[in-house]
C-alpha cells in the first residue's frame, strides 16, 4: 500500500464505496415489476417523436417472412406514424421463445398464434380485443365463424389471419405412373389402406403414404362422434377404447407395407418443405392443411391435387377452420395501434395481395374473392377444396375444436407413442394405454394452472 | 492502525474483485437460489408460482418415466464419451510431442473442432454426415455396406452424439500437450539407460507425471458431459426424438420449462442435475489420491 500518497488512498476508498454501492444496487435493479423490465429493455415497444413502435412475431420459412416484412412495410406506409418490427422464428423454435419473452415480461405486442391458443388464454397473456371492435378493428366482412373461434370466454384474444381445411394432398403423377385411379372424395379408410399398399408394391422406392396417426386422431374421434377436447365440459373428449382402433389401423397398414417407414418419417418429416417425400416423389399420399398445398406444389413438378379425408361413420370429420391467427400481448402500451394492424391484416385488399394464402384462405369475403381471380393453379385446388370441404359442411356438420391444455406436451407424447409402435417397443395395447394415461396427467396438470 | 490498514486492503481488493462479484450474485448465485425457490412450487412461467413444497420431486423421483429414461441416457452419454474424447486426445497429444515440424499448424487445426464444436453450424454438418444418404452411408457403399440411416434410429443416434463429442478432443488435447511439455526429459533418459521401453516409459513416466492435468481434465469433461444440450437438440429433433433417444437430461429440463409451461418442476430437475455433478466429481477428487501424482511429492 506505500505505494499510494495519502491523498491516493483517500480516492481508493471513494472507489471501493463507489463500486461496493454498485454491487449491490446492481442486483436489486433485475427485480423490478414489470414496469421497470420494460423500461429497462429496450427492446420493447416505445414511442419516439410522436411515432409509436410495435414488435411483431410469427413464425415461418424465409418465404413467408419475405411476404410477412413486405406487408408490414405497406402497413407502415398507409400508416406513417407507426413503426413496425418484425422478428420470426422457424416453427420448431418459435413458441419457446414466445414463452420465454412472455415470462420475462419482454414478448411483442403482436404474434401468432395457431390450435393452442387455449394454452395463453388461460394464463391471461393475450389481450382482450373487444373494446376495439367496430372502433380500429372491423370484423364485418370477416366470418362469423372465424371470429367465434378466436372469442374464448367471452373475449376475443385471437383474429385468425387465414382459414384452411385438412384434406389428403395426392401426388397425381405418381398414380397416373402406376396407371391406378386417382383417388376420389366419399373414400372410406379402408380404400386408403389397400390404395397406399397397391401404390407401394406398383412403384419402387415410393411409399403409399405418411404415417399420420396423430395427426389425423382428432379427425378420427369426430367421424365417430368424439373429440379430443371437450372444452365446454372440461374434460377429455374420448376414452382409451376410443382410439385404439385407430392405432391398430395404422398398425395393420403399416405391417401390410403400405406406409413410411418409422425411420424415414424421422430423417424426412412430412411437413417439413425442405425434406418431405412429398416433393421428392418419395410419397403418394399424405393429411395436411390445405395452406400447404401451395408451398410444396412450388417444390416439385409432380401434380399434387387435394382430396377429401376418407370417411368414417359420421362423415369426414373436417370443417373449415382457422388455421393461425393474431393475438395481442395483454401488456402492450399501445392496443389501438395493435388493432389498427391487425385490421389492416384481415380486411387491407394491398394485405391480402401480398400475403396470398399463405397461412390459409382470407378470412373475409372481399379479399377471398379477390385472390381467386387471378390464383396459381395451386391455389386454384385450394379453393376448390376449401368450398367443397364448405358445401359438405352444410351437411354434416362438426364443432371446431381446439388442442387440448398441454398442446406442446400432448403433442411430444403423441409422436413418441406412434414411434413406440412403429420402433416395436410396445405392443399397440400397450402404447395406447400408456398415452393415454399420459394424456390423462397432462390434461390434470395445465387445467388446474390455467386456473 | 494496522488493522485499518488491513480493512483498507481488504477494500481495495474488494473493489477490484467487484465486476466479479456482480456477475456471481446477480448472474450465478441469485439465479440459483431462485431456482431452488421455484422448484418447490408450480410455476407455468406466466402466472405467479404457487409453493407445493416437495411436490415436484416426489413426482421426479415416484412417476417420471421420462426422468429415469434420460437419466440413463446422460450417464450412457458421459461414460462413452468422455473416456473416448480423453484417449484421443492424449494419443493426439503424445504424437504432436515428437518435436515435429510446423506443430503450430497441427495444434490449430486439431483444436478448431472444440472451437466450432459447440456451435449448431458443426451440429447440423454432422447431421448431413450420418443422414441416410449421408457421406458416411456413401463412404461405407464402395465397400457394399448398406448403412442404417445413423440419426433417425432411436438406436445408434447417440453414438453419432458420441462421435461427435469425441471429435471435439481439441482443448483436453491442449492441455495434454502443455502437461507434456512439463515431464522433465532427464526422467526417460535415465530410465533408456536403465533399459526401459517405450511402452514402460509411457506408463511409468508420462502417465504418472501427467496424472495431474489428467485429473483436471477428467473433471472438467464429465461436468460438460453431463450439460451437454446442443449436439441433442440440433442432431435430434429437438423434442428428444426419434423415441426420445436424444432426450438428455438438459433437454428435458429444458422442454420441460419452456415449451410445456413446468418451469417449477424444471427447476427441481436442474437441482437434481447439480447433486449429481457434484456427486461425481466428489468421487473423482476422493479417489483421485490414489491415482494423481504431483511432482513434488516424494516417494509415491
Amino acid at each position: 500500500m506505500s505505494m499510494f500518497s495519502k491523498k491516493g488512498k483517500r480516492w481508493m476508498t471513494g472507489l471501493s464505496a463507489l463500486t461496493v454501492t454498485l454491487l449491490l444496487s446492481a442486483c436489486s435493479g433485475g427485480s423490478g415489476g414489470p414496469a421497470a423490465q420494460q423500461a429497462g429493455g429496450g427492446e420493447t415497444s416505445e414511442t419516439t417523436g410522436g411515432q409509436t413502435e410495435l414488435r411483431m412475431m410469427w413464425w415461418g420459412d424465409q418465404k413467408r417472412a419475405d411476404t410477412t416484412n413486405q406487408a408490414i412495410k405497406l402497413f407502415e406506409q398507409k400508416n406513417p406514424d407507426i413503426k413496425v418490427m418484425g422478428e420470426f422464428a422457424p416453427s420448431t423454435g418459435y413458441f419457446d421463445k414466445l414463452n420465454t419473452q412472455l415470462a420475462s415480461g419482454t414478448a411483442p405486442d403482436v404474434f401468432f398464434l395457431g390450435g393452442n391458443v387455449t394454452d395463453y388464454a388461460s394464463k391471461g397473456v393475450l389481450l382482450d380485443l373487444t373494446p376495439y371492435v367496430g372502433n380500429e378493428l372491423k370484423l364485418e366482412q370477416m366470418d362469423q365463424s372465424l371470429v367465434e373461434y378466436g372469442t374464448l370466454g367471452g373475449k376475443l384474444v385471437n383474429v385468425s389471419a387465414g382459414a384452411n381445411a385438412r384434406g389428403i394432398v395426392v401426388n397425381k403423377t405418381l398414380f397416373e405412373k402406376a396407371g391406378m385411379p386417382i383417388p376420389e372424395d366419399g373414400w372410406n379408410w379402408d380404400d386408403y389402406a389397400r390404395i397406399s399398399k397397391e401404390l407401394s408394391d406398383k412403384l419402387d422406392g415410393v411409399a403409399g403414404t405418411y404415417n399420420f396417426t396423430f395427426d389425423g386422431m382428432d379427425i378420427f374421434l369426430k367421424q365417430n362422434g368424439k373429440q379430443l377436447y371437450d372444452m365446454e365440459n372440461e374434460a377429455l373428449g374420448f376414452e382409451e377404447a376410443d382410439i385404439l382402433p385407430w392405432y391398430q389401423y395404422w398398425d395393420e397398414t403399416t405391417q401390410n407395407g403400405g406406409v413410411v417407414s418409422p425411420e424415414m418419417q424421422v430423417s424426412n418429416p412430412p411437413n417439413d418443405t425442405a425434406k418431405t417425400l412429398l416433393i421428392t416423389s418419395g410419397v403418394g399420399m399424405t393429411l395436411i392443411p390445405s395452406n400447404q398445398l401451395a408451398a410444396f406444389q412450388n417444390l416439385t413438378e409432380d401434380e399434387l391435387i387435394l382430396v377429401q379425408v376418407p370417411r368414417g361413420p359420421k362423415g369426414t370429420g373436417v370443417v373449415f377452420e382457422s388455421s393461425q391467427g393474431l393475438s395481442a400481448y395483454a401488456k402492450t402500451e399501445h392496443p389501438e395501434a395493435v388493432a389498427k394492424l391487425i385490421d389492416f391484416w384481415i380486411n387491407d385488399a394491398d394485405a391480402a395481395k401480398i400475403l396470398g394464402s399463405d397461412r390459409g384462405v382470407p378470412v373475409t369475403a372481399a379479399n377471398r374473392e379477390l385472390l381467386q381471380k387471378d390464383a396459381s393453379p395451386a391455389d386454384l385446388i385450394v379453393y376448390d377444396y376449401t368450398s367443397r370441404v364448405s358445401e359438405a359442411a352444410e351437411k354434416e356438420n362438426f364443432v371446431v375444436s381446439y388442442n387440448i391444455p398441454g398442446g406442446a406436451e400432448f403433442t411430444k407424447l403423441g409422436e413418441t407413442t406412434v414411434q413406440e409402435i412403429g420402433f416395436g417397443r410396445k405392443s399397440v395395447e400397450q402404447a395406447v394405454s400408456d398415452f393415454y394415461k399420459g394424456a390423462q396427467q397432462i390434461f390434470a396438470k395445465n387445467k388446474t394452472s390455467a386456473q | 492502525m494496522k488493522s485499518a490498514r488491513r480493512r483498507q486492503s481488504n477494500w481495495t481488493a474488494y473493489a477490484f474483485l467487484t465486476p466479479w462479484l456482480i456477475g456471481f450474485f446477480c448472474l450465478t448465485l441469485g439465479p440459483m437460489l431462485g431456482s431452488l425457490y421455484l422448484s418447490l412450487t408450480q410455476y407455468n412461467l406466466l402466472s405467479p408460482p404457487q409453493w407445493i413444497g416437495t411436490e415436484n420431486y416426489r413426482q421426479i423421483f415416484t412417476q417420471d418415466g421420462t426422468f429415469t429414461a434420460s437419466l440413463l441416457l446422460t450417464f450412457k452419454y458421459v461414460f462413452l464419451s468422455v473416456p473416448l474424447r480423453l484417449m484421443f486426445a492424449l494419443a493426439i497429444a503424445l504424437a504432436l510431442n515428437k518435436g515435429i515440424r510446423a506443430l503450430g499448424i497441427y495444434r490449430t487445426v486439431y483444436y478448431i473442432p472444440s472451437l466450432l464444436g459447440g456451435s449448431v453450424a458443426i451440429a447440423i454438418v454432422w447431421r448431413q454426415i450420418f443422414d441416410g444418404s449421408g457421406a458416411l452411408n456413401q463412404f461405407l457403399a464402395w465397400f457394399g455396406i448398406n448403412g442404417p440411416s445413423w440419426i433417425s434410429h432411436p438406436d445408434y443416434i447417440v453414438y453419432t452424439i458420441v462421435s461427435l463429442s469425441t471429435w471435439q478432443f481439441g482443448s483436453a488435447m491442449v492441455i495434454f500437450l502443455a502437461g507434456l511439455k512439463q515431464v522433465p526429459a532427464d526422467l526417460y533418459e535415465a530410465s533408456q539407460i536403465d533399459g526401459a521401453g517405450k511402452v514402460k516409459q509411457f506408463f511409468r513416466i508420462t502417465l504418472p507425471m501427467l496424472s495431474p492435468v489428467l485429473f483436471f481434465n477428467l473433471v472438467m469433461s464429465i461436468i460438460n458431459s453431463f450439460q451437454a444440450f446442443t449436439p441433442a437438440y440440433v442432431i435430434g429433433d429437438g423434442r428428444g426424438g426419434p423415441l426420445d433417444a436424444t432426450m438428455f437430461y438438459t433437454l428435458y429440463l429444458y422442454l420441460k420449462g419452456f415449451s410445456f409451461f413446468d418451469m417449477g418442476y424444471a427447476s427441481a430437475l436442474a437441482w437434481i442435475m447439480l447433486v449429481i455433478i457434484g456427486a461425481f466429481t466428489a468421487l473423482v477428487f476422493l479417489t483421485s489420491r490414489f491415482w494423481v501424482f504431483y511432482g513434488d511429492q516424494e516417494g509415491r
